[in-house]
This record gives structure tokens, C-alpha cells and sequence, in this order.
């Protein structure tokens, strides 16, 4: 390795060593404590009953377990201030894809996508705001979004998930050129 | 009803790795909801074994190892699920602007404008790559940890090293933001 490279090498190590990280929000630990020991002897609980009972009433067990899951479930906290963008350009279909993770499966989650002026959803003209119902998978899940801008004012996407009283909130900021 | 001691129990064993595991979370997934989300999981998991954690020696080094599994097993069924990671789900210097609320005009600035080029070229290394020089160079891990954690024998994680390091130069050398 020759001198340039030794420095290089040491610069980038001076970087990833300063490279931040933000911390965590005030209180946070502390929610997720709380969430911790509430859901930890949830599972416990379960796994004492599915022990306990066998496999004849599984199936009924299954919705029994999930719904004491989902009564006793947290507020989640809203996503990061920080908003994504995406650039596109005008009266062209442009493909986003937003990835929505899930701590579990959840059934029957309500997603709302409000759009900024100018900017249509393919396949629904003229509206500003499109609601569905949607299953999610435990883990991640892609939600692919074909947007058409006809005016050049761009805005921010807002897509809003809700599940019983958990909701959360994603925004990307939209750019027309 | 959850037994008052037990929570305590916990609370002593798991409170002072949280920084560290925080830190661990938001390098592994790269964006603030997903970190608070394995975090979370993590915790919960963690107290699901509480019998198994208080006998444990290192409970930071073992909460790290489980992060990692965590981490690996939801990339996996992303894997089977045949979705796969897009350019919206991490955006170069995503976390970065939560820091750049306080900073000095200039020299901060430009702090951060290096930052954003870094974080820009990890985001072109593999997962193995980028994890590696991440838990490494930035969060100070021994070789020996992050074996431990990911299960990777030490020669192939110096190989990683190497090569990342390598291509990070290349790319930040291009840029200008090394010189």
C-alpha cells in the first residue's frame, strides 16, 4: 500500500469512526420496556395454553390468542420527522414503493393514501385520497404505488396504516420536473 | 398478571445495553422505524426468555447475538416472501437529517455533506460488506464479537473488511470527499 492509500485508508477510518448515529427518542426505552414485559408474558401465557389444551382446539385457540393480542395492543409511535423524496416526471406513470414493516400479521388493516394536488393514483382519476382494507405479513411488506403527476407543483404523499388503535404514518415528499 | 419482580429482574439485566443495542438496531435496518421495530422485538423475545437470560455471563454480547438471528430470520422470509428491498426503503443520509437540527454553519455542514457521500457509498457495498465495516470501524467490535454474533469465522470477516474498505476508498476517493 503506498503513502496516498495509508492516508486515504486513515481518513476513511476517521470517518466510519465519527459516522453517527441518532439516538433514540426521549422515552422510548421506556415504551418499549413497558411493550416488552406486556407482549413477553403474552407469549408465555400462550405458549401455556397451546401446551395446555393440544392441537383439537387449535384453530380456536389461534383467533383466541390473536384477538387477546390485538385488545391489549400499544399506541405505536409515528414514523421518523425525517420525509423521503422521490422525483417524477410529468403525465409519466411512475412506480414507488413503500415498505411497510410489521412486528406481526396483522388482518383487516385499514391503509389510507392521501395524494397532493396534481398528483393521481393510476387507476383512480380525479381521486385525492384512496382507502382500502390490506392483511399484512409479519416482517416486511412492499406496497407499490403507480403515481402521475399533471401539474408540476409536487406535494407530500401521506399513507396512513391503521390497525384497532395503532396507526402509523408514512410521507414522501413527491417532486415534479 | 406480570410479576413486579420479574420486570425488575429484567430491567437490571437488559437497561444498560440499550444504547448499545439501539445503535446495533439502527446499523442492522438502516432507517429509524425499522430499528425501533427490532429493538422491540428484540425486547420482547428477550423477556419471553428471562429464565434463560439471568444465567447468562455477557448479557449484552448474547442480546447482540440475538438482534443479528432477528435481523437474518426477517430477511429470510422477506427472502421467501420474494419481496425484496427498493430504493424508497432507505434513502441515503435518511438518519442523518435528525442530527442536523443544532449544527454549526459551516464546518458542520460540511460534516454532515461527508456523512451523506459515506452513507451514499455503503449503500452501494453488499449487506455482508457494508454490516461488517459498520460493526467494525464504527461501533468498534472485535473480530472475535463479531464472529461470535454472526456465526462468520474471523478470516472470512477480515477478507469482508478488506474488501469494503477497499471499495468504500475507491468511491469516496472518486467523489472527492477523501483525497
Amino acid at each position: 500500500m503506498n503513502n496516498r492509500h495509508v492516508m486515504e485508508e486513515q481518513e476513511l477510518l476517521d470517518l466510519l469512526k465519527d459516522y453517527p448515529v441518532p439516538e433514540a427518542e426521549a422515552g422510548f426505552y421506556d415504551r418499549a420496556l413497558v411493550r416488552a414485559v406486556h407482549k413477553g408474558s403474552r407469549r408465555q401465557r400462550n405458549r401455556w395454553m397451546l401446551t395446555g389444551f393440544g392441537s383439537a382446539i387449535a384453530a380456536g385457540l389461534a383467533i383466541w390468542a390473536i384477538s387477546a393480542m390485538l385488545m391489549t395492543a400499544p399506541q405505536l409511535p409515528d414514523a421518523a420527522p425525517t420525509i423521503p423524496g422521490v422525483t417524477i416526471a410529468m403525465e409519466q406513470e411512475h412506480t414507488v414503493r413503500l415498505v411497510f414493516a410489521s412486528a406481526e400479521a396483522l388482518d383487516s388493516a385499514t391503509l389510507t393514501v392521501s395524494l397532493p394536488e396534481g398528483i393521481e393514483l393510476a387507476g383512480f382519476p380525479g381521486q385525492r385520497e384512496i382507502t382500502w382494507e390490506t392483511s399484512l405479513q409479519e416482517g416486511k411488506n412492499l406496497l407499490p404505488l403507480t403515481l402521475i403527476a399533471l401539474t408540476p407543483a409536487g406535494g407530500e404523499l401521506l399513507a396512513r396504516l391503521e390497525h384497532d388503535d395503532r396507526n402509523r404514518t408514512f410521507r414522501l415528499r413527491v417532486d415534479v420536473t | 398478571m406480570t410479576d413486579p419482580h420479574q420486570t425488575e429482574v429484567f430491567e437490571r439485566l437488559v437497561r444498560p445495553h440499550f444504547d448499545r443495542l439501539y445503535r446495533l438496531a439502527w446499523r442492522l435496518a438502516g432507517s429509524k422505524p425499522e430499528a425501533e421495530d427490532l429493538f422491540q422485538e428484540l425486547l420482547i423475545k428477550a423477556f419471553g426468555m428471562l429464565d434463560e437470560l439471568v444465567h447468562i455471563e455477557e448479557p449484552g454480547s448474547w442480546l447482540c447475538r440475538v438482534m443479528y438471528n432477528q435481523f437474518v430470520d426477517q430477511h429470510r422470509r422477506l427472502a421467501r416472501q420474494r419481496m425484496h428491498l427498493v430504493d424508497e426503503g432507505h434513502l441515503p443520509g435518511q438518519g442523518l437529517a435528525d442530527l442536523a437540527g443544532d449544527l454549526d454553519p459551516v464546518d458542520d455542514r460540511e460534516r454532515l455533506e461527508k456523512f451523506r457521500r459515506l452513507d451514499a457509498a455503503l449503500q452501494q457495498l453488499s449487506d455482508e460488506h457494508r454490516l461488517v465495516v459498520l460493526l467494525h470501524d464504527t461501533e468498534g467490535y472485535k473480530l472475535d464479537e463479531i464472529e461470535s454474533m454472526t456465526g462468520t469465522p474471523v478470516g472470512t470477516i477480515k477478507s469482508r473488511l478488506h474488501r469494503a474498505r477497499a471499495r468504500l476508498r475507491q468511491i469516496l476517493d472518486e467523489d472527492g470527499t477523501i483525497s
